[in-house]
C-alpha cells in the first residue's frame, strides 16, 4: 500500500483522474476496500449516481509486479461472448496515476460461494446446486469457444500454439518458481521435469482463465452474475482450466467438482457444450500442473510474509501447504501413469 | 512451516496489534492479548523450530543420499549427522542436501545420465523419489489440520 496511501488520498487521485477521462469532475463518494483476495485489491468507488469496482494492482502485492492489460485485453475480447463478466473501462499500468496499475469496471451483483468450508457446514441446496453447476460449466464452455483471433487478447499469442502451449504454461510457472522460491524443493523440480517430458498435445489454442473456480465467480439467486479474476488469463490449452476448477482442495469435502458438479456431468456438459473432446489423461496432466502451480502460489505467499510486506496470517498458513501440494502432485502423477 | 520462526512470532505480535487489538474494547479480553503478545516475544528470543523433527528430515535425505553415490557421477554431501546443532545450522544442511538432490536430476538430464543403462537409471530415480517424499512426509506428520474454512468465514468449523 506504501505507494497507493490513504483512502482519502486515493480519493483525490481517482477524482482527478476521472474528470480527465470524462471530460467534467464526477462526484467520487467514499471509497470501501474489500477485505478478498490476496493479490490485487479491490475497491468500491461511487460515482455520480452508479458505483464502480476499482481494482489496483500494489507493489507488494502477492504476484507483483502488476499489468492491468491482460485482464482487460480479456475483458474486452469476451464482450458478447456468453461469458458473464463486468465491462471494463478505464486502465493504465503508470503508478504516478493512481499509484498502481489499475482497472475501472461495472460493479456485478451477487455474492461469491466459497470453496472452502467447514466441516460442519451444511451442503448447497440440491437445487441450487445443478442450477450453479450447469451454468459454471456453461460459462466455462463459452470462454472456450471465444474466438479470440482478431480480437485485444491475440496480442498476448506470442508463438503459442497447440503443439506448445503446455510447455510454454510449465516455462512461465517455472520462473515463477524461480522467482518466489525461498530455498530448494527438489520435488518441484522433479515435477517440472515431468511436465516438460509428458506435454500433451491442445485440441485447439483458446483463452484460458487461469484460476476458473469455485470462489472466483458471483451468484444472484441462482443466476451467475460475473467471472471473476482474470489476472491469470493466458492463451493455451482448455484442459489446463478444467483441470484446475477439479482440483481436490476446491471440493469443499463434497465429491463435487467445486462443490457444484458431478465429475460425469463437468466433463460430459462441457464437451457437448464446448465442442471439445475432453481427454482425460491431459486434464490428469493439468491437474499435476495445477498441483504445482497452488504449490509456487504458496511459495508466493511464504515470500511475501517472510519479506513483511504483509502480515496477514493467512500469507505463513498457505506457505505451510506447499508439502501437500507437491505431495498431491506426485500421487497424481503416478495414478496417471499407472492407468496410462 | 516455510517461514522463519522470527518472522512468524513478529507477524503474529502484528496481527494481534493492529487487527485484533484495534477492534477489541473488553478490557480484561485486552489484557489477555497483551499477555499472548509478551509470551510470543518470549518464544522469539528463547525457541525454535524443532530440531527432532530436522534432524528426521536430514537423516532420511542422508540415507538416499549415500545410496546415491556410487550411483551417479556428481559428489554428493557426505558429512555425519550432527547429534544437535541450532535449527539455522540444520535449515542450512537440509537445503544443502536438496541441492544435492538437484544436481542428481540435472547430472540424469545430461549426457552422461542419458547414457545410462535404464535399470541404474531407474535405481537412481526411485531413491531420489524416495528421498524427496520422505522430506514432504515428515513435514505433513508434523502439520496441524490446516483451517483454511475457518480462516475464510471467521468461524469456528
Amino acid at each position: 500500500m506504501s505507494t497507493i496511501g490513504s483512502d482519502e488520498a486515493l480519493t483525490e487521485r481517482i477524482g482527478r483522474y476521472l474528470a480527465a477521462q470524462m471530460g467534467r469532475a464526477p462526484r467520487i463518494g467514499r471509497i470501501k476496500r474489500f477485505p478478498v483476495g490476496f493479490s490485487w485489491l479491490t475497491f468500491l468507488v461511487p460515482v455520480d449516481d452508479r458505483e464502480l469496482i476499482l481494482r489496483l494492482g500494489p507493489d507488494d502485492g502477492l504476484f507483483a509486479p502488476y499489468s492491468a492489460g491482460p485482464q482487460v485485453m480479456a475483458m474486452q475480447s469476451l464482450q458478447g461472448s456468453g461469458v458473464p463478466l463486468p465491462r471494463a473501462f478505464w486502465h493504465s499500468d503508470d503508478p504516478a496515476i493512481l499509484g498502481a496499475p489499475f482497472l475501472f469496471s461495472d460493479k456485478a451483483e451477487g455474492e461469491a460461494v466459497v470453496p472452502w468450508v467447514a466441516p460442519t457446514e451444511p451442503p448447497l441446496e440440491e437445487g441450487l446446486r445443478i442450477r450453479l453447476a450447469n451454468q459454471f460449466i456453461d460459462c466455462l464452455a463459452a470462454l472456450h469457444r471465444a474466438d479470440w483471433r482478431g480480437q485485444p487478447i491475440a496480442a498476448m499469442a506470442g508463438d503459442v500454439d497447440e503443439d506448445n502451449a503446455a510447455l510454454r504454461s510449465v516455462q512461465t510457472w517455472e520462473a515463477l518458481i524461480r522467482r518466489w522460491q525461498m530455498r530448494p524443493y527438489p520435488l518441484a523440480d522433479w515435477g517440472l521435469r515431468w511436465l516438460k517430458s509428458h506435454c500433451p498435445r491442445a485440441p485447439r489454442v483458446t483463452i484460458v482463465h487461469g484460476d476458473y473456480r469455485t470462489g472466483n465467480f458471483l451468484q444472484q439467486d441462482g443466476a451467475i452474475t460475473a467471472i471473476l479474476d482474470w489476472e491469470l488469463v493466458h492463451l493455451g490449452d482448455p484442459h489446463e482450466d478444467l483441470a484446475w476448477a477439479s482440483m481436490p482442495m476446491y471440493k469443499g469435502g463434497t465429491p463435487y467438482i467445486g462443490r457444484l458438479a458431478e465429475p460425469e456431468r463437468f466433463y460430459g456438459r462441457y464437451a457437448q457444450q464446448a465442442g471439445i473432446t475432453v481427454d482425460m489423461a491431459s486434464v490428469r496432466y493439468y491437474q499435476a500442473f495445477s498441483l504445482l502451480k497452488l504449490a509456487a502460489t504458496h511459495m508466493a505467499a511464504a515470500r511475501c510474509f517472510e519479506e513483511g510486506r504483509f502480515n496477514d496470517l493467512r500469507m505463513p498458513a498457505m506457505g505451510s501447504q506447499i508439502a501437500t501440494c507437491l505431495r498431491q502432485m506426485v500421487k497424481t502423477i503416478e495414478a496417471g501413469e499407472v492407468k496410462a | 512451516m516455510n517461514n522463519s520462526f522470527p518472522r512468524l512470532i513478529d507477524g503474529l505480535c502484528a496481527t494481534l496489534r493492529t487487527e485484533v487489538l484495534s477492534r477489541l474494547d473488553d478490557e480484561f479480553a485486552r489484557g489477555q492479548v497483551f499477555g499472548v503478545i509478551n509470551v510470543l516475544n518470549t518464544f522469539k528470543v528463547r525457541a525454535d523450530w524443532s530440531a527432532g523433527f530436522l534432524l528426521q528430515q536430514i537423516a532420511a535425505q542422508q540415507r538416499a543420499l549415500d545410496a546415491l553415490r556410487p550411483l551417479v557421477g556428481v559428489p554428493l554431501p557426505t558429512a555425519p549427522l550432527p547429534a544437535a546443532a541450532p535449527a539455522a545450522e540444520l535449515l542450512a544442511r537440509r537445503d544443502e542436501g536438496n541441492r544435492a538432490l538437484q544436481s542428481v536430476m540435472q547430472w540424469l538430464d545430461g549426457e552422461a545420465g542419458a547414457a545410462l543403462d535404464a535399470e541404474r537409471r531407474a535405481r537412481i530415480e526411485a531413491l531420489l523419489l524416495q528421498a524427496m517424499r520422505a522430506e514432504v512426509d515428515l513435514e505433513l506428520k508434523h502439520s496441524p489440520r490446516p483451517l483454511f474454512a475457518e480462516m475464510s468465514s471467521g468461524r469456528e468449523g
